[in-house]
């Protein structure tokens, strides 16, 4: 019987070379862009269409040395982050109620359907009459666009929920909070993660969009500035900045979900 | 009724089985609103350290039967018992091996096995070990790292029966759980849990379509007849133990119990 003990085969290896040849490819798609768009210059683009990526790139030295770029990136990142964990921490709760009171959940459903639709960048101008044109009302924009989509997604993460993993923890008599812990939300973790993903970008429109509409700070803010003085490049400085926020969030969802859901690559 | 039955019987106070099903129907609700029974007067019972198989055609109503017993799910009439307790009064741990393997599919084979041993509140100290011990014993040395979508049926199979064992259970509801393993694997496994029970004396109920593998482990075999499901007959398979599979094969006896066994099938009641 001593046959029937097989070896394990080797996890498999991680890909550096894979992933090195993926990082050189991408940095030469970034290249080919940045020369494209100089050349647009040279080829008769006027550059207050246009601009150009050496005059961005200068102007973003500027703004670095002098430290306004951080104060700006550091405000609107700070209204995404807030509005962004606001609503995870609201949302994901509100999802788990939704799952777990079906007719509560019935009736609302129209309600949050109709608010899931309308654009919130319309609440914008209301917001900023109630919570004034500082921090808050940006966070709550923020919030205000993010969080159906925790809400939703969670509800339908649970709805997915494979039944008779809970069943077989039921007969086992699981207490609660195990039965959280080792088997609801270990189960929704994927879920989070694409929320997280979707509500990154999200989140850095509604605080965009309240900066843009009135405030004294934030990239949204320097970006309508600029526009209104005809400076195209510090618009495009302004986005290359909002970018780089972006990126770097998804490049931490793009961890967490290395680190907590590898088992749904199967 | 044989000596090894009779004796295990006699354990037991008579009037008060290990688990007790009296007439009891179970129903589905349909699509419809109307409800489809699947059970129907189903009565047996089930002394302390008893082994029992339920062998039955496709659909007839097995895995239903021990979703009842588990508490998963109400039966509509009859009395359900555990050691003449209902089911809600019931604090004995319970360990059903579902039909289909029910791995948690993030955690490492060594982890779910451990839950099994967290979920006995046996001591933090001890699970390790116990854990280890399991891994070894269900062959599955090399494994414990990897994650149930890396494993092949079998194997998914033996790691829920790890669990299962890891959780120490006062009484086994097993569903057709070497159904997905070879013919050597399955006798291997078949082996082990013989081990185990005949260790522990815990009373076991085995689900299986296999009808050899009903006798070779059991001490008594139910046949349920087709939907709505009751129990057609009891038959004591009275062979001594241990029992080795490779010779029960040749016992004359052991053919005759699957020959009756299989015509209370054929006879589709
Ligand atoms: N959740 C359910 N809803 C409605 N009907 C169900 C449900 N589960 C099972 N049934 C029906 O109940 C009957 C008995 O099912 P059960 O799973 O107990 O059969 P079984 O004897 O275990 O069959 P098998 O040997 O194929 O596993 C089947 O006819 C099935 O269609
Ligand atoms: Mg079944």
């Amino acid at each position: 019987m001593t046959d029937l003990a097989q070896t394990a085969p080797a996890l498999p290896a991680s890909g550096t070379r894979r992933s090195l040849k993926l990082a050189r490819d991408r940095l030469l798609v970034l290249v080919l862009i940045l020369a494209a768009w100089e050349s647009a210059g040279h080829l008769g683009v006027s550059e207050i269409w246009i601009s150009s990526p050496s005059a961005v790139g200068e102007r973003l030295w500027t703004l670095a040395l002098s430290g306004e770029l951080f104060v700006h990136m550091q405000r609107t990142l700070t209204e995404a982050a807030l509005g962004l964990a606001l609503a995870f921490a609201v949302g994901v709760p509100i999802g788990i109620a939704m799952a777990r009171y079906k007719y509560a959940n019935e009736v609302a459903e129209p309600f949050i359907m109709a608010l899931y639709s309308l654009p919130r960048v319309a609440l914008a101008p209301l917001f900023i009459i109630w919570f004034g044109i500082d921090l808050f009302s940006k966070v709550m924009m923020a919030f205000s666009t993010v969080i159906f989509i925790f809400m939703l997604n969670i509800h339908e993460g649970l709805k997915t929920i494979d039944r008779d993993l809970v069943d077989l923890f039921r007969t086992m008599r699981a207490p609660r909070a195990l039965m959280l812990s080792k088997v609801i939300l270990p189960w929704l973790a994927p879920w989070v993660i694409a929320s997280l993903r979707i509500g990154i970008g999200l989140s850095l429109i509604g605080a965009v969009v309240a900066e843009l509409i009135g405030s004294s700070a934030g990239l949204g803010w320097y970006i309508e500035n600029s526009a209104g003085r005809l400076d195209t490049t510090g618009v495009f400085a302004g986005l290359v900045a909002l970018t780089a926020i972006a990126a770097g969030g998804n490049l931490l969802v793009a961890r967490l979900e290395k680190r907590i859901s590898g088992w749904r690559a199967a | 009724m044989n000596a090894v039955a009779r004796h295990l019987h006699h354990d037991a106070a008579p009037t008060k089985p290990k688990i007790g099903f009296e007439g009891v129907d179970v129903a589905y609700p349909t699509p419809e609103g109307g409800r489809i029974p699947v059970v129907s007067e189903a009565s047996f019972a089930v002394g302390k350290g008893e082994f029992v198989s339920i062998v039955g055609p496709s659909g007839c109503g097995k895995s239903t039967v021990l979703r009842v017993l588990s508490g998963l799910l109400a039966h509509e009439k009859g009395t359900v018992r555990i050691n003449g307790r209902s089911l809600e009064e019931n604090r004995e741990r319970i360990g059903f091996m579902f039909q289909r393997d029910t791995l948690l599919p993030w955690a490492s084979v060594a982890d779910n096995i451990r839950i099994g041993a967290e979920l006995a509140n046996i001591a933090h100290e001890r699970r390790d070990a116990r854990v280890a011990e399991l891994i070894g014993f269900l062959r599955l040395s090399g494994f414990e790292k990897h994650r149930p979508h890396q494993l092949s049926g079998g194997m998914r199979q033996r790691v829920a029966l790890g669990r299962l064992l890891a959780f120490e259970p006062h009484i086994y509801l097993l569903d057709e759980p070497f159904g997905a393993l070879d013919a050597q694997t399955k006798i291997a496994m078949g082996r082990e849990l013989l081990r185990v029970w005949s260790e522990y004396k815990r009373s076991v109920i085995f689900v299986t379509h296999d009808i050899e593998e009903a006798v070779t482990l059991s001490d008594r075999v139910l046949v349920m007849s087709p939907r709505p499901g009751h129990i057609v007959r009891d038959i004591a398979v009275d062979l001594p133990r241990p029992r080795d599979p490779k010779q029960l094969r040749k016992d004359a006896r052991f053919a005759d119990l699957v020959d009756a066994i299989w015509s209370e099938l054929d006879a589709g009641h």
